[in-house]
């Protein structure tokens, strides 16, 4: 995956992000201060900072006008939601604009999109013996290539993005088959089904009670 | 129709009746007795002319002749020719028929007096005719002199009168016109006139009323940022642990994880609930001072320091710093939780800007008449800069070292707040590296200012 600066004065919200990073196989360090986050990227290579915008002693925005890391996309966290401030961010180069309180699932999300559009090798996922190349879209079983639905692969790709954290069949339906799906959650059922056969993963995609399905990995 | 318009047109209209119906009264005066005049005069001469016509005829019949129709008409002939050329015709009948009737021209106007002639002649009238048509002449002359004044006076004076009209309501133009600004919402502006009449008085009064109601709006959009920053700041204050317990709770909700990882969560739930729990007692804490009066009670400072000592020992010694206490005066009147709760805020800051080893003095003594809690540090301190905004809710000289401590950023909005209930002043000062003091000013109990 990738590894990620999150700059955030706040311990709570920095080990909030860096714990859920870390549960979907990223890796990150964390920066307290602008002067902290200027030591890490000068002696690191980081694909993506997360950045709050209220920084002790310079904040966020004016670290962006003096940025001297071009090239490494930036997403805002922030707790000031007014268009004003958005509009500067976006003006400044940010590449997405987060707003306190967030939810987790959607910051993965975003971090992807940002990170799709910039990482351009993507180490494989290795799980068992499934071997699944997510920008390629192969999947290999023992060696073996497997074939899947274009349907399965999606939801293959959102589980893996979200490993280790429990998705309910709504999110998965919103988030593999999109929202103007209107598709039953039986619908996923099928194709967790299907997925579990393909790949052998009866113990690995777990059905967690009350909430829904989990793709278990090394961490 | 403006205020100069009608005045103007007013005093035009009523000034030209005026004048002009004296004028036409004094004519028609004149006229009158003009007229009169001519009549004397046409009864004497013809008086005068019917003497002479019977002395006439007298002297004829002292000569023994008769009087006939032709005799009648030779003399009043004479006559007749004689005053023909003095504008004057006359006619002489018997009873009615004309004897003798000198020329007139029909269109004319003139004055007509008829008489008999004196006895034994009273058969006999004579008609005296005096051409008036030069009197006519005058007064139409007149008639049209007047008229010809009119209008050359009238505009002249509407001239006048307009300049004048416009000079004086000039100030009023000027007030309208600054009144109109200030309406306009530039409560700044002020009314510039110096007059000494009423205008002026006008203009010293609506100033006043500027006066007033630009500070009142001054205070009132100041009290209103001063709340819009705060409500900014409370939504701010609140995501933070809004942020951080819904994120955690899904965490431990959905994630997979191990007990080390779970206990982390947990407890950042805990710390995170505790830290809105404190943000929510003071923010309640706040509004009720804002609402209620405060008791006054006799509190000797002694016990007061030593309950604030108590409340605050564990901290004192965790941070390693020693709480010196010093009381010159052996009571003072206030509130004695909210006094506790303003000293134990200021002492926890103290505490948190200190370094171990260092003290911290709780004072209490007289000053200019009044009763002074201080309570002085010799920490961290902090800039001139800070000094303006310390008061304000969730203002942080340091974010970092607040949220350490888990504090709300409103202990010293909390502080002044108790200040106001007590109608006590307060006053900082801190010096960077150097240290802060506080200080409480209350009123003592005897100098008759508490209500």
């Amino acid at each position: 995956m990738a590894t990620i600066l999150v700059v955030e004065d706040e311990k709570p919200i920095s080990d909030l992000i860096t714990m859920n990073l870390k549960l979907v196989g990223h890796r990150f360090f964390k920066a307290f201060d602008g002067e902290q986050m200027q030591q890490i990227l000068e002696q690191e290579k980081i694909d993506l900072i997360l950045l709050d915008v209220m920084l002790p002693v310079m904040d966020g925005f004016e670290w962006m006008r003096r940025r001297r890391h071009p090239g490494v996309p930036v997403i805002f966290i922030t707790a000031k939601d007014s268009l004003a401030d958005r509009i500067t961010g976006f003006e400044l180069g940010a590449d997405d604009y987060i707003i306190k309180p967030f939810e987790i699932l959607e910051l993965l999300a975003r971090i992807n999109v940002v990170l799709r559009r910039s990482v351009k090798e993507e180490e494989g996922f290795l799980a068992g013996d499934v071997e699944v190349h997510l920008q390629a879209r192969k999947i290999y079983k023992s060696g073996q290539l497997v074939e899947l639905t274009a349907r399965e692969f999606e939801l293959l790709e959102v589980l893996i993005q979200n490993r280790n954290i429990a998705l309910s069949r709504e999110k998965l339906l919103e988030l593999a088959w999109g929202y103007e799906f209107e598709g039953d959650t039986r619908t996923v059922d099928v194709h967790i089904r299907q997925l579990r056969k393909k790949l052998g993963w009866e113990e690995r995609i777990n059905t967690v009670y009350k909430l829904g399905y989990r793709l278990e990995a090394e961490r | 129709m403006r205020f100069w318009q009608k005045t103007l047109v007013l005093m035009l209209v009523l000034f030209v009746v005026v004048l002009d119906v004296s004028v036409i009264m004094i004519m028609n005066k004149s006229w009158r007795l003009n007229m009169g005049r001519e009549q004397q005069r046409a009864a004497s001469d013809q008086a005068l002319i019917a003497n002479n016509i019977y002395e006439n005829l007298n002297s004829i019949k002292s000569r023994g002749m008769r009087i006939n129709d032709t005799i009648l008409l030779d003399v009043a002939r004479s006559y007749g020719e004689y005053y023909r050329e003095r504008g004057i015709s006359l006619e002489l009948s018997n009873q009615g028929t004309p004897i003798y009737a000198g020329p007139s021209e029909p269109s004319a106007r003139y004055i007509s007096v008829t008489n008999e002639l004196p006895a034994p002649y009273g058969h006999l009238q004579l008609t005296y005719r005096r051409d008036i048509e030069a009197l006519y002449a005058g007064q139409d002359e007149l008639n049209r002199y007047f008229v010809y004044i009119n209008c050359i006076s009238i505009p002249v004076l509407a001239a006048l009168m307009y300049v004048l009209i416009r000079k004086l309501t000039k100030p009023l133009q000027s007030l309208a016109d600054s009144t109109k600004n200030i309406a306009e919402g530039n409560y700044g502006k002020r009314v510039q006139l110096k007059n000494r009449d009423e205008f002026g008085e006008l203009a010293r009064h609506f100033n006043r009323m500027a006066d007033a109601v630009e500070k009142q709006v001054t205070d009132l959009s100041a009290m209103a940022e001063e709340k819009q920053r705060m409500v900014d700041n409370l939504a701010h204050e609140l995501r933070t642990p809004l942020t951080s317990l819904q994120g955690f709770a899904q965490y431990l909700n959905a994630a997979h994880i191990d007990e080390e990882e779970r206990i982390t969560a947990s407890g950042y739930l805990w710390s995170e609930t505790l830290r809105l729990k404190n943000l929510v007692f003071k923010l309640l804490d706040l509004s009720v001072l804002s609402h209620q009066p405060v008791e006054r009670n006799r509190i000797p400072v002694m016990e007061l320091f030593e309950s604030v000592r108590r409340m605050e020992q564990a901290n004192l010694d965790a941070a390693g710093i020693e709480l010196i206490l010093e009381a010159d005066i052996p009571a003072v009147w206030g509130d004695r939780e909210l006094l506790e709760s303003f000293l134990v805020n200021c002492l926890e800051n103290s505490i948190h800007a200190s370094t171990p080893g260092s003290e911290i003095r709780l004072a209490a003594y007289e000053q200019d008449a009044a009763a002074v809690l201080e309570v002085s540090d010799s920490g961290r301190g902090m800039s001139a800069g800070h000094l303006e905004r310390v008061f304000e809710p969730f203002y942080r000289v340091d974010h970092a070292r607040s949220r350490e401590h888990g504090g709300a950023g409103l202990g010293l909005a909390l502080c002044r707040q108790i200040a106001e209930a007590h109608q006590a002043q307060l006053s900082l000062s801190s010096e960077e590296q150097k240290g802060t003091t506080i200080k409480l000013i209350l009123q003592l109990h005897n100098n008759g200012l508490l209500t």
